[in-house]
């Protein structure tokens, strides 16, 4: 584990401590997560990426309390995580909005949850809709809306209810090639303007090394690879992104992840 | 001003030009002017309306008036004989029933029969969503009503009859109470159905912003059980109906079933037909009106 000395004088927001998850499959136990050792500072975009089924979207369920670890430890700034709460907002990789919904009723959701008066909570919703740039669609159902538009619409659902830190699971996967990049670009802006704390798991290179202070990659057996710190200054979209010494940085950079990454993969044969 | 801040309003138009053409403020005048022809070319009398009507649905109006000439005919020929085939015809049976409605003895009838579905129909929604919703979230309850309901529910429950006269003797009560017996157990199941299959997402989404079991309940699970609540209300409502004319056969002095005994025994057959086709209509008006339910309030994915 190398090159975190810029972060360690950051506070640390979310602490994993020697994590465990080992499921049972057909009476034999499967080890996803293996001694999960890392720390998640404040105002960090953090990215974990690793080979598929090497238990990513595990660690994000046991982070959002979905799920208890069998073994180790989770805790948000001090305090043991043992159940789901508000405090950690979660975006699942399915879409996961209430379909008799409209999209501004949906964002309401979480602060119906906590009884906030209605005058607020329509204040806060717009508020919100607005920052997703989703406002002219409030009124349609979720049926409705492309898949851009409903990835945006859940971050709204979450980030309404402030959560302290976000947990993304390989969000924008199933998005095509531009709207991915609008994404990319629009959490981004999000991220800076809450100030938030992200964890991001996703499967695709680019996409760590686009958005992550710091990636942290798995191998398949569910053990922390490298924890690589992403150099990159940002802006990482537009003008910027085409100078040929932020390419060369970001080939550089991709290609330091993807050598660790193909060494994690070697024992599961060739893929 | 960097390109993060120019991609994405330029996204949103374009989505919003996706669902709605004229709304977005990038069409031009060219585009606006095709539109405005082509709104010119849809836009339709009232008269047209009626006949572009009466020409999609012709088949419907065309296999009602085949069925309702055959009938007319078989009676003209008088395939039931001489004695009772005159009074069988469809002519007469309408002639009968401007008769009874005029004299009021089909409302008199008819609306101790439709209050009847409706306590019966009332009650059972009362008992059936909660019973539906426990056992469709508690899968332990669904395991211990399990072979009791479907064994229940097999049970017509005119064979409950002599049951429900010794405890509600005869009257009103002992109808609604086998009406409710019958409409229950579509509900139940529906519902249990619904309640069963509600995403695990949803309700780890709910639990993620911080909501308790309560919350759940009203927020995800009964909202989202709700198309099936409605299809089993929709076949509750339709096997009540059926069952009701046999159930007002037993000693009630009113309603559709009695007045079918009644016409019966003074030999009135014209009023017994109309009586048939009242009940086959008030059956199929009611249905309508749960499809139109179901069509209004059942959410789509």
């Amino acid at each position: 584990m190398s090159g975190n000395n810029k972060a360690k004088n950051k506070k640390v927001l979310l602490r994993c401590k020697n994590l465990w998850k080992v499921y049972e499959k057909n009476g034999v136990q499967v080890p996803v997560c293996c001694g999960l050792d890392f720390d998640v500072y404040e105002n960090e975009f953090l990215c974990i990426t690793g080979p598929t089924g090497c238990g990513k979207s595990t660690i994000l369920k046991m982070m959002a309390g979905l799920e208890l670890p069998s073994m180790g430890a989770l805790s948000l700034r001090g305090k043991p995580i043992t159940k789901p709460n508000r405090e950690r907002g979660i975006i699942f990789q399915e879409y996961s909005m209430l379909p008799w919904r409209t999209v501004f009723q949906n964002v309401c959701l979480g602060m119906e949850i906590l009884n906030i008066s209605p005058k607020e909570r329509k204040e806060k919703a717009l508020k919100y809709l607005s920052l997703v740039a989703l406002t002219y669609a409030k009124d349609r159902y979720p049926y409705e809306l492309s898949g851009g538009m409903k990835r945006r619409m859940t971050l709204a659902m979450v980030l309404v209810t402030n959560p302290k830190i976000l947990l993304m699971d390989g969000a924008f996967g199933a998005l095509d090639a531009k709207t991915k990049m609008v994404m990319q670009a629009e959490i981004i802006e999000i991220w800076k303007k809450e100030s938030a704390t992200i964890v991001f798991v996703t499967s695709e290179l680019d996409e760590a090394v686009k958005l992550g202070d710091r990636i942290i990659v798995l191998n398949s057996k569910g053990a922390v690879m490298k924890i690589i710190n992403n150099t990159l200054p940002r802006p990482r979209h537009g003008k910027v992104a085409q100078e040929p010494r932020f390419l060369r940085q970001f080939v550089a950079l991709r290609e330091e992840v993807f050598i660790t990454l193909k060494a994690g993969t070697v024992q599961k044969g060739a893929s | 001003m960097d390109i993060e801040g120019n991609v994405s309003p330029a996204t949103e138009k374009k989505e919003v030009g996706a669902g709605n053409q004229t709304s977005n403020g990038t069409s031009t005048a060219a585009t606006e002017a095709v539109m405005a022809r082509f709104r010119q070319q849809i836009e339709i009398t009232k008269l047209q309306k009626f006949i572009q009507f009466f020409t999609e649905k012709k088949y419907y109006f065309i296999g009602l008036v085949a069925i309702l000439s055959t009938w007319q005919i078989l009676m003209f020929v008088q395939v039931l004989g001489p004695d009772f085939s005159p009074s069988f015809s469809p002519w007469a049976a309408l002639l009968a029933f401007i008769e009874m409605v005029t004299s009021g003895d089909l409302s008199r009838h008819t609306w101790p029969s439709l209050r009847r579905v409706f306590y019966g129909l009332s009650l059972s929604v009362v008992f059936a969503l909660p019973v539906g919703v426990l056992i469709g979230y508690f899968t332990k309850l669904e395991q211990m009503t399990y072979v009791t309901f479907q064994f229940l529910r097999m049970i017509s429950p005119l064979a409950w009859m002599p049951v429900s006269i010794i405890i509600f003797g005869v009257g009103d009560n002992s109808v609604v109470f086998l009406l409710w017996l019958v409409a229950i157990w579509p509900l139940i199941l529906n519902t249990a159905h619904g309640t069963g299959r509600v995403s695990q997402l949803w309700i780890n989404m709910a639990r993620t912003m911080g909501a308790g079991d309560w919350a759940i309940l009203r927020k995800i699970i009964i909202p989202a059980a709700i198309p099936d609540m409605l299809t089993g209300l929709r076949l509750s409502v339709g096997i009540s109906w059926i069952i009701l004319v046999p159930a007002e056969m037993l000693g009630v002095p009113d309603g559709l079933g009695y007045y079918i005994l009644d016409t019966r025994d003074r030999f009135r057959y014209d009023q017994l037909m109309a009586t048939i086709v009242t009940i086959g209509a008030i059956g199929y008006i009611l249905d309508s009106i749960m499809r139109m339910f179901i069509r209004r309030y059942a959410w789509k994915i």
